[in-house]
């Protein structure tokens, strides 16, 4: 007998009764979804900007270029001075990364990012710096509602991103920049 | 850890992490604040409790169709190009996750932060064949140098002090001597984990959630070390047990709500990543573990205990776990959701008594695992088991027999009563055993109540 | 209403001015109060350790002495030796007159709060009292909303005292923390149990009350051991003691 088959036939003696499962029936907070997320943002150590913002992040992308910085748009209004490579450790020394996401979540603050949206897996993680865009209209209130809208089905990666990385595992005090990016601004649109 | 050190009891351990009494305060403050966080985060979102109760029947709904459900994460995994393996017992893992390994001719391998693979000791049967393995959490990585276990499941270096952590790394990674400042402490091991994670052949993490309608894992941390570590080489494995299932996306969303607010009080973790196939070029191998897990389901208040979703905040509340440290449990996993899952593995019986059963535990609980329950039910199962530690079994059926008997219990009181009365403290005391040593006697009454009634009340 | 008085064993034997507290108040609110012969322990220390077997005996004694008594209620002064006794009833006898006893069992507060109500007493007791939230009543009996819980909050120790003229109500930090007793857990884990009854015996103290007012003399007893030990400024007493004296 092979192993699955095994665990399967042990799991045919569960001693619980039979589950149904739950209707999950929670009425999202509707008031003022931007300041909502933005408290979700700050709280989760990230940053907005609300006023201009695309243009703010186009001329903030320009001034690092000339800083010499490295920058990987895939944001197509905003130009950067590096291209998705095929081999990911390429992006070792990036400095921003230029991604859009796809939802951001009032109620936490953080943002639906995939695979396809990023250009390559790990270019939402291995920049110091990240900056997100997000369009107003695609915020929603919930974990529930952005679970309901999210589909997996044709990218192989997709993940919430809340804030910049960050650690407390040396004595509870909170580090951030641990292994992810150091800080994250989301340029809302 | 070693098997002498796994022959001595909670109490006895106890005893020794309670004589730095300060040290105690420091842990104990440390945790509670993490029970702080928990109750504001909480406190925050009006249908909290209404989230516990989901997350519990969701959990109860998967356990009950776990067959149904495995087989189907596993066919949408295989449709996603995920080579998924099922694994017995631990042994059985870790032979998986070797012949995979060597396969890719892996030198190097980058782990984020499972428990899974602590239960099935796989660092050690690793190394053993010669492939390097590298914990990349930062509390992970603290207790890898400094060869221990953790101690916490979410906060696993919880124990050390930040001046502790410094001199470690100083002669592990070669920080300055003396440093033991947080954020240089964590900015050095980011470089040091950096060099490891574009140098590594593989990569390995736990798993939080197996979404079985989208044959989807989804991993969560706040330092981004699973994602570093899965997103650069083209090989990645992720190990879960068969409790970590759990039915779509509505069902993930109720458990992504509570486990960051009730682990730390955040409101979600920086990184919930959804891995739904390999990367292009790259190959994802899912492994399925049951060791020992079909076994606690056949039993209905054990089964409860797999409803958990590892937050640790049942740690963080419970007063014991908060003055006895991490290692004073002899499992792996401490704390309450330690002894309801980790008793029969106790060679010395002790962890189910490790408990006042006060039940904060069972309250906290995001998934509401009994837990109070669990524990008295564990003490059960040892003592049917004819395994009972502190002298139970000698004087447990003495105490039945007074108890049940009212002329016994009326001697034995009036000689106890009598006792504390009129017998001076210090002769006392050596007979009085753990309740002397740190209080007083009761201050003992003239007559029971009984007699008061029967002369001050009877018609 | 006619009251059969259960006092567990420990209340009987060594904290006899609960129970005579327990006895006045109930016969001042105008109720008719029994004690039922051949009452004994609840079997916690036995249950509790897993040895069910050894505590059948002792448990069956117990139930007994309250079947085919003629009352209204069964009321206990001590909150955790009820909740034992309810479960160990329960576990051991499954008959018609166990489930009339069982029915019957309440703990003094939730006697007092839920099921003959008190308006007003009309005494002062002008002192600040500390509460001792134990946790079985808490938690099993939910005499008020656990921190942990985020359910709406109440209090019926507190909302009692209330009634109280000239009470003070404060609470320990952390609020309902447990105090470290737990049964034959003061003697097994003794360091820890002393250090938790020490942390909260001092986070008592800390609030300034004169008094600590609790529903479970074991933890009462557990506490007042380290108060005298170290000579904290406070003294427990059972929350029947205050509302006896303020009748």
């Amino acid at each position: 007998m092979s192993s699955k088959a095994e665990i399967l036939a042990a799991l045919k003696s569960v001693a619980l009764p039979e589950h149904p499962m739950p209707k999950v029936e929670i009425a999202p907070r509707l008031d003022d979804l931007i300041g909502q997320y933005e408290a979700g943002l700050k709280a989760c150590g990230g940053t907005l900007i609300r006023d201009n913002a695309l243009a703010a992040l186009q001329s903030q992308v320009d001034t690092l270029i000339a800083e010499g910085k490295q920058v990987i748009s895939r944001v197509d209004a905003v130009t950067g001075n590096r291209e998705v490579p095929s081999d990911p450790h390429e992006l070792k020394d990036i400095n921003y990364a230029v991604i859009p996401g796809q939802l951001g979540v009032a109620e936490n603050g953080s943002i639906w990012v995939t695979e396809d949206l990023a250009g390559i897996r790990i270019a939402p993680f291995i920049c110091e710096n990240l900056m997100l865009v997000l369009k107003a209209e695609d915020i929603v209130a919930n974990m529930h509602q952005a679970l309901a809208k999210i589909s997996l089905d044709n990218t192989g990666f997709g993940v919430f991103i809340a804030g910049p990385s960050k650690t407390a595992d040396i004595e509870q005090a909170l580090v951030i920049g641990a292994h992810g990016a150091c800080t994250l601004n989301v340029y809302l649109v | 850890m070693s098997q002498a050190q796994t022959s001595v009891g909670h109490a006895e351990k106890a005893d020794i992490f309670c004589k730095d009494e300060a040290r105690v305060d420091w842990h104990s403050k440390a945790l509670w604040l993490l029970r702080q966080k928990r109750d504001r985060a909480a406190a925050a979102i009006p249908e909290w409790e209404e989230l516990r109760t989901l997350g519990s029947e969701i959990k109860l709904h998967t356990l009950t169709h776990l067959p149904q459900y495995l087989e189907q994460f596993e066919a949408n995994c295989q449709k996603n190009g995920i080579i998924v393996h099922w694994a017995k017992d631990g042994q059985e893992h870790n032979r998986i996750v070797h012949e995979i390994l060597s396969k890719h001719q892996v030198k190097k391998l980058v782990k984020s932060k499972s428990m899974l693979t602590e239960e099935c000791h796989l660092n050690p049967y690793l190394e053993s064949k010669g492939i390097e393995v590298i914990d990349t959490d930062l509390g992970e990585r603290i207790i890898q140098l400094n060869k221990q276990p953790p101690s916490h499941i979410v906060v696993p270096a919880i124990h050390l002090k930040k001046e502790e952590v410094g001199e470690l790394f100083h002669n592990k990674i070669g920080t300055e001597k003396g440093a033991s400042d947080p954020t240089y402490l964590t900015r050095s091991a980011r470089a040091h984990l950096r060099e490891h994670f574009l140098t590594a052949d593989a990569g390995m993490t736990g798993v939080n959630m197996a979404i079985a309608e989208d044959g989807a894992i989804v991993v969560c941390t706040n330092e981004g070390n699973a994602d570093m570590g899965c997103n650069l080489p083209k090989l990645t494995l992720h190990s879960m047990g068969i409790d970590k299932l759990i039915p779509n996306n509505e069902a993930a969303s109720v458990l992504l709500r509570t486990l960051a607010r009730n682990a730390i009080g955040q409101l979600i973790t920086t990184y919930s990543s959804f891995y739904h196939g390999p990367k292009p070029g790259g190959e994802m191998h899912v492994i399925i573990v049951d060791n020992g897990r079909s076994e606690m389901l056949k039993d209905k208040l054990l089964a409860e205990s797999l409803k958990c979703i590892r937050c640790g905040g049942c740690m963080n509340t419970c007063p014991v776990y908060r003055r006895s440290g991490g290692y004073s449990y002899n499992y792996f996993i401490p704390g309450p959701i330690g002894i309801a899952v980790g008793s029969n593995q106790d060679d010395t019986n002790t962890i189910p008594w490790a408990c006042t059963l006060c039940g904060s535990c069972t309250y906290v609980c995001p998934t509401k695992v009994p837990l109070h329950n669990i524990i008295a039910y564990q003490r059960r199962l040892k003592a049917e088991a004819g395994k009972l530690p502190y002298g139970k079994a000698g004087y447990m059926p003495m105490v039945g027999k007074v108890m049940s008997s009212p002329t016994l219990l009326n001697c034995a009181m009036s000689v106890a009563r009598f006792s504390l009365r009129y017998l001076p403290g210090s002769l006392l005391k050596p007979f009085a055993g753990a309740w002397g040593k740190y209080r007083e006697l009761p201050k003992a009454p003239a007559s029971s109540f009984e007699a008061w009634y029967k002369k001050n009340r009877s018609k | 209403m006619k009251i059969a008085l259960f006092i567990p064993c420990l209340v009987n034997q060594l904290l006899p001015q609960v129970a005579i507290a327990t006895t006045e108040l109930l016969e001042k609110l105008g109720h008719d109060v029994i004690l039922p012969e051949g009452q004994t322990c609840c079997g916690q220390p036995m249950t509790n350790s897993g040895c069910f077997n050894e505590a059948r005996s002792t448990v069956m004694k117990l139930l007994n002495a309250f079947k085919g008594v003629e009352c209204d209620a069964i009321v206990c002064p001590a909150a955790s030796c009820l909740v034992a006794a309810k479960e160990n009833f329960h576990e051991y006898d499954n008959s018609p007159e166990a489930k009339a006893v069982i029915d019957k069992l309440y703990e003094l507060t939730e006697f007092l709060h839920d099921v003959a109500p008190v308006d007003s007493f009309p005494r002062a007791f002008p002192h600040k009292v500390s509460l001792q939230l134990s946790c079985h009543g808490l938690r099993m009996l939910e005499l008020a909303n656990a921190s942990e819980s985020m359910k709406p909050g109440f209090n019926k120790m507190a909302a009692l005292l209330e009634k109280v003229p000239g009470v003070e109500i404060l609470y320990p930090e952390p609020r309902d923390e447990c105090c470290g007793f737990g049964g034959t857990f003061a003697m097994d884990e003794g360091a820890v149990s002393a250090k938790m009854g020490n942390d909260k015996a001092q986070a008592h103290a800390k609030t300034g009350a004169e008094y600590i007012v609790g529903f479970d003399p074991s933890c009462l007893m557990h506490l007042d051991g380290l108060i005298r030990r170290h000579k904290l400024p406070i003294e427990i007493r059972h929350l029947a003691q205050i509302l006896n004296d303020a009748i």
